[in-house]
């Protein structure tokens, strides 16, 4: 094989270091142990998170025909479309102004500022949100109602989506574009003829992470929503406090599939150019 | 509103457009899963007005949003200490429910409350007690007494669970010694610091997840509240609900009225509205706790009105309810309890 000359001895590389498979198990036990339990009392027949009795689709039945759980579900889906929309939008656009440009001055400061919200603490993002909003409504009577959800969740979503499209743009060959400016197209056909259609399934990966980051949020829309404006993970955080049904094991259930489905596609869109 | 994208606006007259079906609008924000479906329907029909509720999880996560203002709901549901603290803040309105319709329907002993005298602000939701529960199927002797969590009989030890409350395990602790409630007695604290340093070596743990703890086996014996401990006894039929003759602490949450509640005349007529004997037992045999209206037994589910946790026998002592103490007292607590948990 050529390539095993590149690779490193035996003796060195950690795959083969005394304990790695023992250490390695337990690290996925213990991240994955929970949730097993969790999708299997899904199924339990009593109403109980910890006692067995028999397997049954009951609580899914349940949840699926609750009330508070579809308006919850209708509300999340509405802001993580919008969200994702939007945020993979300013991200695109944020990443082209950040990579196919002359380096100009504050292009570091803008990339700073893009990541922000990778770095602040959740909670700080959420109470200066709650402020914010509290604020414009008070004082200017603004109120955009679940738009102010939708709008809180675009801000914080920008650089998950922004991170994969920048990856992209940087890995991808120029010379297809210097072709293109060569054979005479204008700036805007080379980038709707050759840039955007290689840079597809960076977006798409980004509008991906967008789109989970957005489903799962729970600190920030707390502090934000308001009435009528549930989401799914906070009224499952709602339910916990009065006791844990297998009910709330099924939604969560649901939601961590939808959750694996994404991250299967994004990795498996993310290998097909790779 | 000014100028806002196109989307936006769309999106809000379809919001809007959704919810202009019915006549009026109220907007309830109680602690999750605890307003009984049925409820809102019969009082969206009797007064042709759209409810939503939304949840949360803590007293302090509701009054963190209400403070910053303009929340747009109308109806909150906070604890009894809770209602003092934001009457103080001047965040509820007053509606006067002593003057209602039917105020009448309320029990006497939720009339006069420390965190609302003569009902001004609040009417009863639903009321309980945080006391402990026992599993008899291990211990059958008398249960009655806090000695079962600070001096245990053998076949207890190891095996209990305290609630990781700082009240509700130093407000035990002094019950037991028969010390005030806050406290400022330094030998007194001293004492109690003892006890509960002492007590420690037979606490297996000190978590909120009671019912999970004491139906999996993993405890015989928890700090509990009397609906947690009804649910878990139906798992576990040997659990048994401790009335412990040096007393032990009763909770209350509130129906109350934001100040700046845009639809304040339909909270009004909410709260007028759930203090009739049949609707309060809508809640009750939803929630599963007692609700503080009189008559209201008639239309609960027997099985709650025959529940040991939920009706206290003649002989238990009344439940107290301890208004949060002074800053000087919460400091020495906050000491005793991080030193416990060291």
């Amino acid at each position: 094989m050529a390539d095993t000359a590149h690779r490193t001895p035996r003796a060195l590389d950690l795959k083969y270091q005394p304990g790695f498979t023992s250490v390695a198990m337990l690290c996925f036990f213990v991240l994955y142990a929970p949730i097993a339990v969790l999708v299997f009392f899904s199924f339990n027949a009593n109403r109980s998170v910890t006692r067995w009795t028999e397997f049954s689709l009951d609580w899914y039945v349940r949840a699926l025909a609750n009330e508070g759980i579809q308006n919850a579900a209708v509300t999340s889906l509405e802001v993580a479309v919008f969200a994702t929309v939007f945020a993979t939008s300013i991200a695109t656009a944020a990443a082209l102004a950040t990579t196919r440009v002359a380096r100009y001055r504050g292009m570091t400061a803008a990339y700073t500022v893009i990541n922000m919200p990778l770095m602040v603490p959740e909670i700080v993002t959420a109470v200066a949100t709650l402020s914010f909003f509290a604020l414009l409504r008070t004082t200017l009577g603004i109120n955009f109602g679940l738009g102010n959800v939708m709008i809180a969740h675009t801000v914080f979503c920008i650089p998950f989506a922004y991170l994969p499209i920048r990856a992209r743009l940087e890995n991808m060959d120029l010379t297809l574009e210097q072709a293109a400016a060569d054979l005479y197209a204008t700036p805007w056909r080379t980038f709707r003829r050759v840039t955007l259609p290689l840079l597809v399934p960076g977006v798409i990966a980004g509008a991906m992470l967008a789109f989970i980051i957005s489903l799962d949020d729970v600190i920030i829309t707390m502090m934000v929503a308001g009435p009528g404006q549930t989401t799914l993970p906070i009224y499952i955080l709602g339910q916990i406090r009065r006791g844990v049904t297998p009910e709330v094991n099924a939604v969560s259930t649901i939601l961590l599939a939808v959750s694996i489905l994404f991250v299967t596609l994004f990795f498996l869109l993310g290998r097909r150019r790779t | 509103m000014k100028k806002f994208p196109g989307v936006l606006a769309a999106v809000a007259a379809l919001l809007a457009g959704g919810q202009a079906m019915a006549a009026g609008e109220l907007h309830i924000y109680n602690w999750g899963n605890y307003t009984s479906p049925e409820l809102k329907e019969k009082f969206e029909k009797a007064y042709d007005v759209k409810v939503t509720i939304d949840g949360y999880d803590s007293n302090e996560t509701m009054l963190a949003k209400v403070k910053a203002g303009a929340t747009g709901y109308d109806i909150v549901v906070p604890g009894d200490y809770m209602i003092q603290i934001m009457v103080g803040e001047g965040l509820l309105a007053e509606t006067n429910p002593s003057a209602m319709e039917n105020y009448k329907h309320v029990d006497d002993r939720w009339k006069d409350v420390y965190w609302d005298p003569g009902r001004k602000y609040s009417v009863p939701w639903q009321w309980g007690t945080t006391s402990f529960a026992v599993n008899t199927a291990v211990y059958d002797g008398d249960i009655n007494t806090l000695a079962i969590l600070f001096d245990p009989p053998d076949a207890l030890k190891g095996r209990i669970n305290m609630l990781n409350d700082i009240n509700d395990v130093i407000n035990a602790g002094l019950r037991y010694l028969g010390y005030p409630r806050c406290n400022k007695n330094k030998d007194q604290l001293k004492e109690l610091s003892q006890l509960l340093l002492n007590a420690k070596q037979h606490w297996r743990t000190m978590a909120y997840e009671t019912i999970e703890k004491l139906t999996s086996g993993d405890v015989d014996v928890s700090q509990n509240w009397n609906g947690a401990s009804m649910r878990a006894r139906k798992q576990v039929p040997t659990l048994k609900y401790a009335y412990p003759r040096e007393g032990f602490t009763g909770w209350m949450d509130n129906v109350a009225v934001l100040k700046d509640a845009p639809n304040l005349e339909n909270a009004k007529l909410f709260m007028n509205f759930i203090m009739v004997p049949e609707n309060a037992a809508l809640i009750s045999n939803f929630a599963r706790y007692a609700n503080g209206v009189v008559g209201s037994e008639k239309f609960m589910d027997p099985e709650m009105i025959e529940s040991p946790e939920i009706v206290m026998p003649a002989n238990a002592p009344a439940p107290e309810f301890v208004p949060p103490c002074d800053k000087e007292v919460v400091d020495l607590y906050n000491k005793i309890w991080t030193n416990l948990k060291k």
